[in-house]
């Protein structure tokens, strides 16, 4: 393990160790072998604090987009966010079928590629489909883009993950009037109306990631990361993606995890960088 | 390029000590947008509607976080998409293209100002994390976008950790770095920066032929360089002091030409500032350990 974790209080590490290492040596359940993504340490991890992994889940999922809906439009192409919050449903949906089917009750490590073209819109998951050890399924539980490590980490202190939560927006970047331009060329100044226009897709994106948050009854979302820039097809038309886990509190209180410091004392590598003698020429 | 100058600079540039303007000017926006405004309400706690946070730190800072007493309140950001004009310059000239300069400071100040008050709306503390960024776009010409984002976090104990301005502190420490310094008994305040546009001088046919071949120091451009770093990290520290500051950790010295060639280089000094929390305070022996792996 690259990381020096304590793995806090309320459980004794040893124990759990020894546990997880006795239940990765046995064999498989239901004799058939586990398929997934993890490295032993996550594997180890992730029995560390009683869950195991299953089998490697997939949900994909593409929605068309009407002809023209990108052409001769101005502030937010709402046919493209309904299309993005659509296609996105749907594969986590069939994620969470096959992840049922699989007999797991929960997905870790879900990694997502979305893909915008002029004519349709594809979302793509992969996760590790994960279930408790001692069998005692509570039905489906939550698909998240945390790692094995993070899910062990975060479950010890307390909290749980519920959902992967999405937010998109799509605008098309205003252009300047004949007379605006003339007015900044030359100019030091902030341009307002393109200010606003990106600022509101990007809060926009952000609300509707808070929404999914909030109807799956979250205490917070974490890990957000915004994906922005230019589409492909067109660069005029910005895309903003929030994504996020949504978590809750399940332990009632935050456990703390009393991480110590530690100096690792291993030397740092140099080199001797022999390229920067190399003439330039 | 010509040799002109239409804005009369002598080449002295500000002195050290003496900033461009810190306020930030020259915008018909408001400062929180209502659309960012009924995002964060909808964060808050009401009767009918339970609150929650969004954050973008990963699993270990948001736990590190909490280990330190603090609870994120919300994601929370600022932009603002600025037109760069030009600003001629003497090609036999080093000097600080002072309009520039006070145009990059503008700008990132309009973004983080904006920040600032998403936090402010949510009753923050401060903000961690803070990440400040430059964007350019195919479609603007000459226009780059400053974009700055954090999370905004909050005491559990109720103590205020606000600044002397009475602003949340900002940072841009991670998480990890947040504890560390939060074990050694200091607390972060803000944000600095110091930026300096400068433009530096070609090189005369003379002084070229007389260096052709020879192993010596160009002392002309070692001396733009050292004075543009010299006043982008004084400014720096005039923030910094400001703020009643006890030191800076963290500075990167970042140096970029955006779009303006060769010879025109943006120095930017990033830092947080920080106080001392209490004067008698004993830092934890660290562990010494030796890893495995590799």
């Amino acid at each position: 393990m690259t990381r020096h974790t304590d793995l806090g209080p309320g459980r004794d590490p040893q124990a759990g160790l020894h546990q997880a290492m006795a239940a990765l040596s046995a064999a498989p359940p239901g004799g058939r072998g586990v398929t997934s993504d993890l490295s032993i340490d996550e594997t180890l991890l992730l029995h560390s604090v009683g869950w195991e992994p299953v089998d490697l889940v997939f949900g994909v999922s593409w929605w068309s987009i009407p002809w023209g809906a990108w052409q001769w439009q101005t502030g937010e192409i709402a046919e493209a966010s309904s299309a993005f919050a659509g296609a996105f449903a749907e594969a986590a949906q069939q994620m969470r079928e096959e992840c049922a089917q699989a007999g797991g009750s929960g997905v870790v490590g879900v990694e997502i590629e979305m893909r915008v073209a002029a004519h349709h819109i594809s979302i793509e998951l992969t996760g590790t489909a994960v279930r408790r050890v001692d069998h005692h399924q509570a039905g489906f539980e939550f698909i998240s883009d945390l790692s094995a490590r993070d899910f062990a980490l975060l479950t010890r202190a307390g909290w749980w993950p519920l959902s992967l939560v999405v937010g998109a927006s799509f605008v098309v970047a205003p252009r300047r009037t004949a007379r605006q331009w003339a007015a900044q060329q030359g100019q030091n100044t902030e341009l307002p109306h393109l200010t606003e226009a990106l600022y509101l897709a990007r809060e926009g994106a952000m609300a509707r990631m808070q929404r999914a948050g909030s109807d799956a009854g979250a205490d917070g979302v974490i890990g957000v990361r915004l994906r922005e820039g230019p589409l492909g097809h067109s660069a005029r038309i910005m895309q903003f993606v929030a994504v996020g886990t949504a978590v809750h509190l399940a332990a009632g209180s935050h456990r703390p995890i009393a991480p110590t410091m530690a100096v690792p004392l291993d030397d740092a590598e140099r080199t001797f960088e022999a390229a920067s003698l190399r003439s330039s020429r | 390029m010509t040799d002109q100058d239409t804005t009369g600079g002598t080449g002295d540039g500000p002195t050290p000590g003496e900033l461009p303007s810190r306020t930030a000017t020259g915008s018909s926006l408001p400062d929180l947008p209502p659309d960012a405004a009924r995002r964060l309400a909808e964060l808050e706690d009401r009767p009918g509607h339970k609150g929650m946070f969004t954050s973008d730190l990963s699993v270990n800072e948001f736990l590190l976080i909490k280990e330190v007493g603090f609870h994120p309140l919300g994601f929370v950001m600022g932009s603002s998409i600025y037109h760069l004009g030009i600003q001629t310059r003497r090609w036999s000239q080093s000097q600080e293209l002072a309009k520039l300069t006070g145009a990059m400071y503008n700008a990132r100040e309009l973004a983080m100002n904006r920040m600032d008050a998403e936090a402010d709306e949510l009753g923050a503390d401060g903000v961690v994390g803070v990440r400040l960024d430059v964007n350019y776009y195919e479609w603007g010409s000459d226009t780059a976008e400053f974009i700055a984002v954090g999370t905004a976090v909050k005491a559990e104990d109720g103590h205020s950790y606000r600044n002397n301005q009475g602003k949340p502190f900002t940072s841009d420490l991670s998480g990890q770095d947040f504890w560390t310094l939060m074990q050694t008994g200091h607390v972060p305040l803000g944000l600095v920066m110091g930026t300096c546009v400068y433009h530096i001088a070609h090189r005369g046919l003379g002084q070229t032929l007389r260096t052709a071949g020879q192993n010596v120091e160009l002392p002309n451009f070692t001396q733009a360089l050292y004075e543009a770093r010299e006043l982008a990290m004084t400014r720096m520290q005039v923030e910094a002091n400001e703020l009643g500051a006890a030191g800076i950790v963290g500075v990167r010295l970042e140096e970029k030409t955006h779009m303006w060639g060769d010879h025109t280089i943006e120095f930017l000094s990033l830092g947080t500032a920080v106080a001392r929390a209490a004067d008698d305070h004993r830092i934890p022996e660290p562990r010494t350990v030796i890893s495995l792996d590799g």
